[in-house]
């Protein structure tokens, strides 16, 4: 860990992770220790089924007000000294500025959809696998690059309006510091950007009919922006000194403070949605264009598949089914059926649940997509189902596992995520992938990820590679294999089942019209 | 139960309850044609199914009422038969003066919670609430017998019926299952009203908490005490007004809920670091 030549002992690093609902800091002393934590949340308005916004302004009181709460409460009267700070951010956003950097209207954020037509008619074109091989993001209404195609045709004042399409870290960046900026790692997620040429890609930036002046401007991840302004300075009480560091996307640093780097290791992460991630100096390249391809910085590709339902599905499941007569709160009553779902066996005497409740993204990629409980019998009880339904949830996860695994051999497994924290799911995860497994806590990881890459900045590390491996392995799920080979005999029909009902969804869904 | 009718003016039995407009049992046996048009009515209305099945139009909302359910009527909404006549059944009601503050025991806050939650409620049916049918019952007995201490026990009915029906309306519009999606409804409302002056009591009351239970999911939920919260959004919608619009800094104090222009400044700055009107100037898009 960091050593006296870079780092005194009463130093901290304090680390923002502007995630998906709320803002996260973490300080770190000079041992790596967490001295404190506080969170804040904000909301995401839906004024539109497929809309999924957030108010930056409402982003940015809550970045100083948590940052202020932690430095009074747990920083000042320890007699810390932040030497630097240093982001993350959850990817895909997209904030409209004017030419005085002020908002025109809200943040598009990751989980809209509004355009999903536009990403349909990219994706029947040639030039998809030209952006996708150029960009490595999925042609996905998620992508920033399909957001301002679809505000070039539907939403034409504010496009001609905006100076320039923001992220939500650069605004919050810029008005920390004045700079507007981008960093590498973020930049991949918007699928403007080119992963081989770390620029913009410009056949992405003519599809979007903007120019590179249009987009902040790229920075790599150890990039320090200006100083923090006076003003924030004096009311935070943080030295002109202090060191602001661009830093990367959640996903990115989740993966490097998880440890997960170099061969053979893999991330799982199970919150609201999922994704399967693995780290490497390659980009990996699929026919299919079914995974993503990150960067953290020159040589490190963070690749991977994202499911929509994670977590989401199973506390849909809670809100329908669960008990809430002894149960405080969602989260008691999760628990109470987790527990019952432990007795039933491996399986679950033949009832399967395909998750797609919300569509998919990998590996099947079919928004159309739709849940479904099959082979019910009269002994199934409600236990069954909620059995069921973890185990569906979890093999969707292993599909994706499974297509990594043609490109990448996988040795041992990191989850994290809140949902990986009931040692039920770790141990299936175990069994499903047969494959020892780590549970770590995510947001943990984006900060423990944060604070390395602040610490190679520093020189304290020569590569993140090497940062990477610093970190503690927690303690071990092991698989039980005759537990996985049960799993395999439902997954293989769980499997053929996602591929077969295709003609039906479509047909189911062009009925909801 | 016999059929009667009470009428504020007419029947001497409310002449001490100037607040009762109106109380009434009645039996329906065969339907008559356009006996129950849609129309505005004044007061607030509580309508008791007692037997059968009744079809409302209720502000332009279609309810199917059975017995057991309670409709609330509001002043000036539309009310009537959905099909303008009576189903066959039986019903009992009361008309109360809006003026709620005039006879009851409730204390100023909560009475103005109480009307807060009866005036947001979408779903004007409380469903399943034999409680509030026997305490209309109670009421018209009271009123008939005449015993000692009646004319207290009365409003203390009527209290007690209002209390019930906003805990049953909240409890009904807030799952607890799901606290984000109340919170977000909360929070709505919040910024619907950003320049009322919230207290923590009636932003629980809203999601039919206490205030120790809802101060603490708060907490949990969002890392902010309620009111911290509730600072958090003024000040948002704060910045977007001064970046993005002329209004003058006391109109902006005012529209966001501050008391006055002095303490919207002292807790501008202390989270910012700037004073709204340095803060304009460094941000204006009009400078």
């Amino acid at each position: 860990m960091p050593n006296s030549k870079h780092m005194n002992t009463t130093d901290c690093i304090l680390t923002i992770d502007l995630g998906t609902s709320a803002v996260r800091i973490f300080a770190f002393d000079s041992n790596g220790s967490i001295i404190g934590a506080m969170k804040g949340s904000y909301p995401t308005f839906h004024r539109e089924p497929d809309y999924s916004e957030q108010d930056p302004e409402q982003i940015f009181i809550t970045v100083l007000y948590v940052l202020k709460n932690l430095l009074n409460e747990k920083i000042h009267p320890g007699k810390h000294k932040v030497i630097a700070i240093c982001f993350s951010a959850a990817m895909h956003s997209v904030l409209p500025v004017d030419k005085k950097g002020i908002p025109l209207g809200n943040a598009i954020t990751w989980s809209d959809n509004r355009g999903k037509k536009e990403a349909q008619a990219l994706k029947s074109l040639a030039l998809s696998k030209t952006l996708y091989d150029a960009t490595g993001t999925p042609i996905h209404p998620m992508s920033p690059l399909i957001k301002i195609t679809w505000m070039k045709d539907h939403d034409k004042e504010r496009f001609h309006r905006t100076d320039k399409f923001l992220s939500i870290k650069s605004y919050i960046i810029q008005q920390l510091t004045g700079e507007i900026v981008i960093d590498y790692s973020l930049a991949s997620a918007t699928g403007l950007f080119n992963i081989h040429k770390f620029t913009w890609e410009q056949n992405a930036l003519d599809y979007a009919g903007i120019s590179a002046a249009r987009l902040p401007d790229l920075v790599p991840v150890f990039y320090s922006p200006g100083k923090l302004r006076k003003e924030y300075q004096t009311s935070l009480g943080l030295s002109p000194g202090t060191k602001i560091i661009v830093g990367a996307s959640d996903g990115a640093l989740a993966t490097l403070g998880a440890g997960v780097w170099g061969e053979g290791k893999a991330t799982i992460t199970v919150e609201q949605s999922g994704a399967v991630r693995v780290a490497g100096k390659q980009v990996l390249k699929d026919e299919k264009q079914r995974f993503f391809n990150y960067v953290l910085t020159e040589n490190y590709y963070v690749s991977g598949g994202p499911t929509n339902n994670g977590g989401v599905i199973f506390e849909w499941f809670t809100k329908e089914f669960g008990s809430f007569k002894n149960a405080f709160d969602l989260e008691d009553s999760m628990s109470d059926l987790i527990n019952e779902a432990s007795k039933i066996p491996v399986g679950s005497d033949g009832l399967l649940f395909l998750p797609y409740l919300l569509g998919e993204r990998a590996p099947i990629w079919n928004a159309n997509a739709r849940g479904l409980y099959f082979g019910l019998n009269m002994q199934h009880r409600q236990q069954h189902f909620t059995r069921a339904t973890i185990e569906g949830i979890l093999f969707e996860i292993y599909s994706i596992g499974k297509t990594l695994e043609e490109h990448r051999a996988i040795n041992t497994l990191s989850v994290n995520g809140s949902f990986t924290s009931y040692p039920l799911w770790a141990q299936m995860i175990a069994d499903i992938f047969n494959k020892p497994v780590h549970v770590k806590n995510n947001f943990d990881s984006i900060g423990l990820g944060a604070f390395l890459l602040t610490l190679t900045e520093m020189g304290v590390h020569t590569n993140l590679e090497e940062a990477s491996r610093t970190v503690e392995v927690p303690a071990m799920y092991k698989p039980n294999k005759k537990d996985h080979e049960t799993y395999m005999k439902y997954f293989r029909i769980f499997e053929r089942l996602s591929y077969k009902l295709f003609e039906d969804f479509e047909e189911l869904a062009s009925l909801q019209d | 139960m016999n059929q009667f009718l009470l009428q504020q003016g007419r029947s001497e039995e409310l002449e001490l309850f100037p607040h009762i407009i109106e109380l009434g049992m009645k039996k329906v046996q065969t339907i008559q044609l356009r006996s129950f048009p849609v129309k505005k009515l004044t007061g607030l209305h509580l309508y008791y199914v007692l037997d059968g099945k009744f079809e409302w139009s209720i502000n332009g909302n279609i309810c199917r009422l059975y017995p057991s359910d309670l409709a609330i009527v509001l002043p000036g909404q539309p009310f009537g038969g959905a099909k303008e006549f009576l189903d066959i059944g039986a019903l009992a009601w009361i008309t109360l003066d809006t003026d709620l503050g005039q006879w009851n025991g409730l204390s100023p806050t909560e009475s103005k919670s109480i009307w807060k939650i009866l005036s947001l409620a979408q779903m004007q049916v409380v469903s399943g609430f034999k409680e509030g049918g026997s305490l209309i019952q109670t009421v018209s007995k009271e009123l008939q017998q005449q015993e000692i201490g009646f004319s207290t026990r009365i409003n203390h009915l009527l209290d007690g019926l209002l209390i019930l029906i906003a805990r049953q309306l909240t409890k009904q519009n807030n799952s607890q299952r799901d606290f984000p999606q109340t919170f977000m409804k909360l929070e709505q409302e919040l910024r619907g009203h950003l320049s009322h002056q919230w207290t923590v009591e009636e932003m629980a009351a809203l999601v039919g908490l206490g205030t120790t239970a809802f101060t603490e999911k708060v907490k949990n939920y969002t890392g902010f005490s309620p009111l911290n919260y509730l600072i958090n959004i003024r000040i948002s919608e704060a910045i977007r007004l001064l970046k993005g619009t002329d209004t003058n800094l006391t109109d902006v104090a005012l529209d966001t809920g501050f008391y006055s222009s002095q303490h919207f400044s002292t807790t501008f700055k202390k989270l910012t670091g700037y004073t709204p009107s340095q803060f304009r100037k460094n941000n204006s898009s009009n400078a």
